[in-house]
C-alpha cells in the first residue's frame, strides 16, 4: 500500500466523520444512523495509520497486494450494510402500508359516524 | 400545582396494563394519564378501550423513544405543565409521583426516580452498564447521575417542547447527558422498584450490547458536536 493511497484513505475517512457529524449537528440524521459511518471511518483510519495490519492479513489470506486486500474488505462491509438497509427499507415499506391502512379504515368509521349524526 | 400527565408506553402488555393503571388510579387520582399502544400485537389496545383508559393508539411499533415523543406531543398539545414516563409493567411505583413532583416545583428540569442513591448498587454484570454509563455522564459532565437507565423520569415543562420537537431526543441517558451540558438541572430522588411481574423485558444480550455501545459513542463522541445555541433553560428563563 503506497503512502498516497494512506494519505488519500485517511484524508477520505476524516472528510466522512466530519460530514456526518455535522448531519447531526444540523438534526439531519439520527445518532442510530451515524454508528455505522462512525465505526467506519475509523476502521479506514486506523488500517490506513497502521498499514501493518493490513500487510500481515493479505500475507495470511495468500493475497499478493495488500490494496487488494484493503478493496476486499470495504467491499465486504459496504455488502453487509447493503443487506441491512435492505432488510430495513423491506420493514419501514411494511410499516409504511400499515399507517396508510390505519388511516383509511379509520377515515371509514369516521365517516359512517357522521352520517349516522346527519340521519 | 403543577398540571401533570403521566406517559405509559405499553407494548404487548395485557397481562400487568390493567393491574398497573388501576393501582395508579388509585394511588394518584388526582393525575392524568395516557396510554401509548406501541403498535402492540396482543390485545393491549382493546383492554384499554375496554376499561375506557386515555389510549395513543400506534398502528405500527416505533420503538420506545418514539413512543414516549407520541405522549410528550399530546402533553405539548394539550398545554400540560409536566410529563411522566411510567413504564406499564409494574416496575414504576406511583406511591413515588408526589415526591418527585415536589423535587419539579423546586426548579428541576428533569427529576429521575433513582433506584441507587442511599442503596449501593449492586456489583452485577446487569449493572455493568449502568456503571459504565454513570461514568461516561460524570466524565462528560461533571454531574453524578446514580441511576441513568432508570426510566422513571420526570420532564418539566420546556423539556416537554424540546422532546415533542426535536430530533434525537430519546428519553436515554445520552440525552439526559446532552440536556446537563447545555444549562438544565437535573436531579435525583431516591425510590424502589419492583420487579417485573409479567412479560419479557424490552432487551436481551445481543440488544443490550448495542444500546451500550450507542450510549456510550453518543454520550462521549457525538454530544460534543450537536448544536447547543438552540436551546437555554438559563436564557430562556431569564427573558
Amino acid at each position: 500500500m503506497s503512502f498516497q493511497t494512506r494519505i488519500v484513505l485517511i484524508l477520505g475517512s476524516l472528510l466522512t466523520l466530519g460530514f456526518m457529524l455535522k448531519r447531526i449537528r444540523n438534526s439531519k440524521l439520527q445518532i442510530e444512523d451515524s454508528l455505522f459511518w462512525i465505526f467506519f471511518s475509523g476502521l479506514l483510519l486506523v488500517v490506513s495509520i497502521f498499514p501493518a495490519i493490513v500487510f500481515r492479513a493479505s500475507e495470511l489470506l495468500g493475497i499478493q497486494s495488500p490494496i487488494n486486500f484493503m478493496f476486499l474488505l470495504i467491499i465486504f462491509t459496504l455488502v453487509v450494510r447493503l443487506f441491512s438497509l435492505t432488510t430495513k427499507l423491506s420493514q419501514m415499506d411494511e410499516k409504511l402500508k400499515r399507517i396508510a391502512q390505519t388511516a383509511a379504515l379509520d377515515g371509514i368509521d369516521s365517516d359512517n359516524k357522521m352520517d349516522g349524526e346527519l340521519k | 400545582m403543577k398540571k401533570l400527565l403521566i406517559i405509559i408506553p405499553a407494548y404487548n402488555e395485557q397481562e400487568s396494563i390493567t393491574r398497573v393503571v388501576e393501582n395508579l388510579k388509585q394511588v394518584c387520582p388526582s393525575y392524568d394519564f395516557v396510554v401509548v399502544n406501541d403498535g402492540s400485537t396482543d390485545s393491549t389496545a382493546g383492554i384499554c378501550r375496554k376499561n375506557g383508559y386515555p389510549l395513543l393508539d400506534l398502528p405500527v411499533n416505533l420503538g420506545l423513544s418514539s413512543a414516549m415523543q407520541t405522549g410528550m406531543r399530546y402533553a405539548n398539545r394539550r398545554g400540560y405543565d409536566c410529563t411522566m414516563q411510567f413504564d406499564a409493567d409494574g416496575q414504576h411505583l406511583p406511591e413515588y409521583i408526589e415526591p418527585l413532583m415536589r423535587k419539579l416545583e423546586d426548579g428541576a428540569d428533569i427529576v429521575i426516580g433513582s433506584r441507587f442513591i442511599n442503596v449501593r448498587k449492586p456489583k452485577t454484570l446487569r449493572m455493568a452498564g449502568s456503571y459504565l454509563l454513570s461514568w461516561t455522564i460524570r466524565f462528560t459532565t461533571g454531574q453524578k447521575i446514580c441511576d441513568p437507565t432508570s426510566g422513571m423520569r420526570l420532564y418539566g415543562c420546556e423539556m416537554i417542547r424540546e422532546f415533542a420537537a426535536n430530533l434525537n431526543y430519546a428519553p436515554e441517558p445520552d440525552t439526559i447527558s446532552y440536556l446537563i451540558k447545555n444549562g438544565a438541572r437535573v436531579e435525583e430522588i431516591q425510590v424502589d422498584m419492583a420487579e417485573r411481574k409479567a412479560g419479557k423485558s424490552y432487551f436481551n444480550f445481543y440488544g443490550s450490547l448495542h444500546y451500550m455501545v450507542k450510549m456510550i459513542f453518543s454520550i462521549l463522541l457525538i454530544q460534543w458536536f450537536r448544536k447547543r445555541e438552540r436551546y437555554s433553560v438559563k436564557g430562556k428563563r431569564g427573558v
